[in-house]
């Protein structure tokens, strides 16, 4: 075997070690990660909410995504309709991505792709209702 | 030149072993000769995959005699280096139908041994197109999209896997996608959930230079997530 070939086997078998690893740990601290790039996934559009707004959308009943409080410090993640983001004047748009703003961000409020996903419960309780036809 | 224009010169210079019984071009050129006309605007990519199954491998060997313009690399002989700068390098790979998707091996020959990457066993033959007067068979664009979500890389590369594998799903079709999530529910747990992280990875990457932009596709990775959550008991 050339070294070449025996050094990329043992790095893929390592990766594979790392990933088995990382499944067994999913539940814990170790998926957080995926936990919280997945309600991102869901979002077309993230902003960067003040305080006292994510707890005025609190109070009308969004519900936080259970991801937010899995950090630390924790955040308040909620999806939220567009047409309600855009009556919170203070609202402050951030790419969807996994940035520096979006990880400080305290508050954020996320708006869903229209399809699948239920703006009022977020993808967390949307059920198992499968989007069909992508495209 | 052109990148398609060494694309399509590299295909009629590895005619040879592009119609050997068996082989597949797999990898990142695959969205490229999947778009209309062959015309390879999604991924710039300096190196031509070319799977071999492990059962054609004698067969394939055979052939290489005729591949005057590439030649193995010295440290690495299973990829053959071009000749001239206008044309891509060849880099072989196995592929063993039988073989756990997680797991890889060497096989082991003088003149060109393989890697057989697991993953590849997700992969069957799907079309066959001519390009420069050499006819090449394709995978079908559900196990190749199931092989670039199922596989683990990291970093750049790792990246750049993804962004082929949004290249795939910008050009398949709504039963590539049944397929696709046909194929998905018989990958065991371990591998469902690389395929769905993959995903989420996918969705939050940055455009870069040369490759798909996922932004505009981020709907679409949503809907497969989505797609793929529901035919799990597991939440998420």
């Amino acid at each position: 075997m050339t070294a070449v070939h025996e050094r990329r086997l043992r790095e893929l078998r390592s990766r594979m070690l790392v990933r088995a690893f990382d499944h067994r740990q999913r539940r814990h601290a170790r998926g957080v990660w995926f936990r919280l790039r997945r309600v991102l996934t869901f979002a077309t559009e993230a902003y960067a909410l003040p305080p006292d707004e994510a707890k005025r959308l609190l109070a009308e009943g969004h519900r936080p995504e259970p991801v937010g409080r899995e950090l630390e410090p924790s955040r308040v993640i909620l999806f939220v309709p567009a047409a309600r983001v855009a009556k919170v004047a203070s609202a402050r748009r951030l790419a969807v991505r996994l940035s520096a703003e979006v990880l400080s961000a305290e508050c954020l409020a996320l708006v869903p792709f229209e399809a699948g996903v239920d703006a009022e419960r977020g993808p967390s309780r949307a059920g198992r209702a499968g989007v069909r036809g992508l495209r | 030149m052109t990148f398609r224009e060494r694309l399509i010169a590299t295909i009629r210079a590895a005619r040879p072993v592009l119609e050997s019984p068996g082989v597949l071009v797999v990898g990142s050129e695959v969205p490229n000769l999947l778009e209309q006309g062959a015309a390879a605007t999604l991924v710039v990519s300096q190196d031509l995959d070319v799977g071999v199954p492990v059962g054609r491998h004698a067969a394939l060997k055979e052939r290489l005699g005729d591949l005057h313009g590439f030649e193995p690399s010295a440290d690495e002989p299973s990829v053959w280096t071009p000749r001239s700068p206008e044309l891509l390098e060849l880099n072989f790979v196995g592929m063993d139908p039988a073989q756990d998707p997680a797991e890889a091996y060497v096989l082991e020959d003088d003149r060109l041994p393989l890697l057989v990457f697991g993953a590849l066993s997700l992969l069957s033959r799907g079309a066959e197109i001519e390009i420069g007067g050499t006819r090449l068979a394709l995978p079908r664009p559900a196990g190749l999209l199931l092989e670039k979500l199922v596989t683990d890389r990291t970093g750049e590369k790792g990246e750049r896997d993804l962004l082929v594998a949004l290249g795939v799903l910008a050009t398949s079709a709504p039963e590539d996608l049944d397929e696709l999530e046909k194929l998905y529910r018989r990958l065991r747990p371990e591998l469902r959930h690389a395929v769905r992280s993959n995903l989420t990875i996918l969705s939050l990457l940055a455009p870069r230079p040369g490759m798909p932009d996922p932004q505009p596709r981020r709907a679409d990775v949503a809907g497969l997530l989505r797609r793929f959550e529901a035919s799990e008991t597991e939440a998420p």
